[in-house]
């Protein structure tokens, strides 16, 4: 990570951050259209001040990648806001690149990665979000009194993280539930990274969340 | 800010690790190695992570979440159980990929798994650097190697016969180099070559070797025979022309249909360019379908005649190459082979004497060295004797010459089944060698009473006899009345023992092995014949009644006092030795050289050179024993 580091050290400024966002605009469009064991994916996870994404504050960011269907520790990004925001919001685009997003809960942690985004990079990628909130039940259709949070899903599938409501602890959590997520979907016909937005968004039209 | 997620993840699977033996005690470097390369994927239940089909693992899995199911799979029974739940915290597949073969074993996800994987380099890397982990890792080998050697052979046999494979490519199948004439060959030569050959179909070819026609033997009959064909004229006019060709790449599967289409028992195999290569016959596929252990049986059982025999013996020497390259152990191997390499030569003796009067006579047919033994490897010379008595004392002389003249029979026949004459002459046709049971007791009597160093090489041949056929009793007697002589004769055993301890294990002091001047290791001289000589030795002291080297391990431990774990680690050790040799013999097999018991221990992987080191540790042990015990 050192490489983007001095290179985005000079710049802490907007602009310097603005072409952040400019060469990740520069990149080839991910293919949504490839089986889940050819696509990288990025879980995204975020730590805030409080739960309410219009006043609380982002902390801090986390991502890893998953990529062949596989969890290298390596491919892992974790940066806290404190110090120097726009490097922070720059090097988890970096670390993305085009690859899907992957949130539980877009409607919280994507709101304030948008806001955030905005505010230090001068602009708001446009990608692809996957949210497993929604992909979950979907996918592993528990019934109506299945789980919703994130610590239930972990539950069913015995998933242990080493630290709670910790951008890159969830993150690890979540990671998994995606790799059991990818592994299950190509069998309701949602092979590609195109058809799970599909499946995502009529889960979405004809469901109203507990 | 500094990126720090990877450390984090990596410490994560760090403490996960730490909760399962062997990484609870894994250096802390080695630890972190692993941990910092294992990559977690996920298995949805049902679904296969691992399986013999896939060749040789590229992985190495630690099970992190789940459960996953190892299944028996594939001819040969390599372990005790058929399948076997593994959960946190174990891994797989430990043998397949420390020796670098494909997985005796399916691995399938029980349940939704999250397994850890690193690449097989990682995982020979990790092995370098964690002493540790590479000493988990040979205890499971040797842990899988005992299970091994506990499975009775009977059900791989069997199993492995249902594999031979029906997909072997004709050109391998082709035993010998096609007979052949031109067009215009006169018929009678051509039916005097069939005759001389002993073939039952003769190809007519063109100048560039491309076939003709054919000419089979049940063409005979109608075709020469009854139309009273006149054999001056050339042969290309009672052959089947343009004959029915497969290429040498097709499979065995491929001919058989082709001849069950067609009706026919041969097929001509050409190469690329359409010449000849040779001919399979209906019964070259048979004979795949024939090899297993009770067949075997049954054919050698049946036989009626020294060809049918021969071709049992290849037979078994076939099933054995296929059982090696299936991973069989040793003694299992060992005791089949011998199983079948004893039904044979009786049937051998029970065709020589139908052929001979042996009205009054009773006799036993000897075993001596390693078939005494029941270790015969696939290219053992014969070392055989006679045991007689005869109610006539007036007619011994007479009754001698008969048993001599079966004798030579029974030592040509299995020669020509593929065990060399004796060039020391150890044959039961060797009057010397056909005694009855005084003479064979002055004759050992003398050896342990004026034990001169022939003497001893004698003891080391024949006192490792038995029984193979005729009058049990005989031997068992023979036995007894050597054991009791041995036993009182303690001088005797300890020039024995001094004989037994001039070779010495090839251990060196600063490297792993001491080597000859080819970089070799003979396993026979400086191997087996380290367990076989103290085994006999702990025999004749115990009174052990077994000829072979790990019942007399055995036996004698037990009389002996020596713990059971360690006479098992000791044979275990034999064990090892016996079956390098045997693959050794396998690979100079496939080359056509001679089996020569000669390995260069550079050849062999990580794992079976450390395994090599202990077993001749445990000889080193063996002997060492021998040195206490005679105070030498």
């Amino acid at each position: 990570m050192s490489t983007w580091l001095n290179r985005l050290r000079p710049g802490r400024d907007q602009p310097g951050q603005r072409a952040a966002l400019q060469r990740w605009q520069a990149l080839p469009a991910a293919e949504l259209g490839r089986a889940h064991f050819d696509t990288r994916y990025v879980v995204i996870n975020t730590e805030a001040t409080g739960l309410d994404p219009e006043r609380d504050r982002l902390l801090a960011v986390a991502a890893i990648a998953i990529d062949g269907g596989l969890i290298r520790a390596q491919e892992s990004y974790y940066a806290s806001l404190a110090d120097d925001p726009g490097a922070a919001l720059a090097g988890l685009l970096e670390f993305a690149g085009k690859a899907p997003l992957v949130v539980f809960g877009a409607g919280f942690n994507r709101r304030l990665l948008e806001r955030a985004w905005q505010t230090h990079l001068g602009g708001v990628p446009e990608t692809i979000w996957l949210d497993l909130f929604w992909l979950l039940p979907a996918v592993f259709r528990p019934g109506l009194d299945g789980p919703t949070r994130l610590a239930q899903w972990m539950k069913i599938f015995d998933i242990e993280t080493f630290q709670r409501h910790h951008a890159l602890g969830d993150a690890w959590a979540i990671a998994q539930l995606l790799l059991a997520l990818l592994a299950r979907a190509p069998r309701l016909g949602a092979g590609t990274a195109r058809a799970l937005a599909d499946l995502e968004r009529s889960r979405r039209q004809f469901t109203t969340p507990a | 800010m500094t990126n720090t997620a990877p450390d984090q993840l990596v410490g994560a699977s760090t403490d996960f690790l730490r909760r399962f033996s062997p990484f609870d005690r894994m250096e802390a470097d080695a630890l972190t190695f692993l941990a910092q390369r294992a990559v977690l994927g996920f298995h949805a239940r049902g679904s296969e992570i691992l399986s013999p089909e896939m060749g040789q693992p590229r992985h190495f899995h630690i099970i992190q979440r789940g459960k996953v199911q190892a299944r028996q799979s594939g001819p040969a029974t390599v372990t005790e159980y058929t399948t076997l739940n593994m959960g946190p915290g174990e891994c797989f597949p430990i043998g397949a990929i420390t020796a670098q073969r494909p997985s005796t074993n399916a691995y399938v996800a029980v349940e939704d798994s999250f397994v850890f994987q690193i690449g097989v380099d990682d995982f020979m890397e990790l092995m370098r650097i964690s002493p540790v982990f590479h000493l988990f890792c040979t205890q499971y080998i040797a842990s899988l190697l005992n299970q091994s050697r506990q499975q009775l052979q009977t059900t791989f046999a069997q199993r492995a016969s249902d594999q031979q494979t029906m997909t072997t490519p004709l050109g391998e199948l082709i035993k010998q180099a096609p007979v052949s004439v031109g067009p215009e060959t006169v018929t009678r030569s051509a039916l005097e070559k069939m005759a001389e050959l002993r073939i039952g179909c003769m190809v007519v070819v063109d100048e560039q070797q491309r076939p003709l026609g054919v000419l089979t033997q049940s063409d005979l009959l109608p075709r020469v025979v009854l139309p009273a064909f006149d054999l001056g004229r050339p042969i290309v006019e009672v052959t089947t022309p343009a004959p029915r060709t497969l290429p040498a790449t097709a499979t065995a599967y491929d001919a058989a249909l082709e001849m069950a289409t067609h009706g026919v028992r041969h097929l001509l195999v050409v190469d690329a360019e359409g010449r000849l290569c040779g001919v399979v016959s209906e019964r070259d596929l048979f004979s795949l379908q024939r090899l297993s252990l009770r067949q075997i049986r049954a054919s050698i059982e049946g036989a009626g005649d020294i060809e049918a025999l021969q071709s049992a013996a290849t037979d078994i020497r076939q099933l054995a190459l296929n059982l090696i390259a299936q991973g069989i152990g040793a003694e299992q191997l060992t005791r089949f082979i011998s199983a079948l390499n004893d039904a044979l030569t009786r049937r051998i003796i029970d065709l020589a004497i139908a052929r001979h009067d042996l009205h009054g006579v009773d006799y036993a047919w000897l075993a001596f060295g390693s078939e005494g033994r029941h270790e015969q490897t696939l290219s053992t010379d014969q070392d055989n004797g006679l045991i007689y008595t005869c109610s006539d004392p007036a007619a011994q002389d007479a009754h001698k010459l008969r048993l001599l003249a079966m004798a030579r029979e029974v030592n040509n026949d299995l020669a020509a089944c593929g065990f060399p004459l004796c060039k020391g002459n150890v044959m039961a046709s060797n009057p010397e060698l056909c005694l009855t049971p005084q003479q064979w007791q002055n004759r050992f009597g003398k050896w342990i009473g004026e034990p001169d160093p022939q003497a001893l090489l004698n003891a080391s041949i024949y006192f490792d006899f038995r029984v193979i056929h005729g009058r049990q009793s005989l031997g068992d007697q023979l036995r007894s009345w050597l054991n009791r002589a041995a036993r009182g004769n303690s001088a005797f055993q300890r020039l024995m023992a001094v004989n037994a301890l001039d070779a010495q294990p090839p251990l060196g002091r600063l490297r792993d092995f001491v080597v000859e001047a080819d970089g070799c290791i003979d396993l026979k001289k400086s191997g087996a014949r380290l367990f076989v000589d103290a085994a006999r030795i702990f025999a004749l002291r115990t009174g052990a009644e077994a000829s072979g080297t790990v019942q007399r391990l055995r036996q004698s431990a037990v009389k002996m006092g020596v713990p059971e774990e360690e006479s098992a680690a000791i044979i275990d050790g034999f064990h090892f030795i016996q079956l390098l040799r045997l693959r050794a013999q396998h690979l100079d097999t496939e080359h056509d050289a001679p089996g020569d018991n000669r390995i260069n221990p550079e050849h062999l992987n990580e794992l079976d050179r450390r395994i090599l080191k202990e077993a001749f540790r445990q000889a080193r042990k063996l002997q060492a024993r021998l040195r206490l015990d005679y105070q030498l």
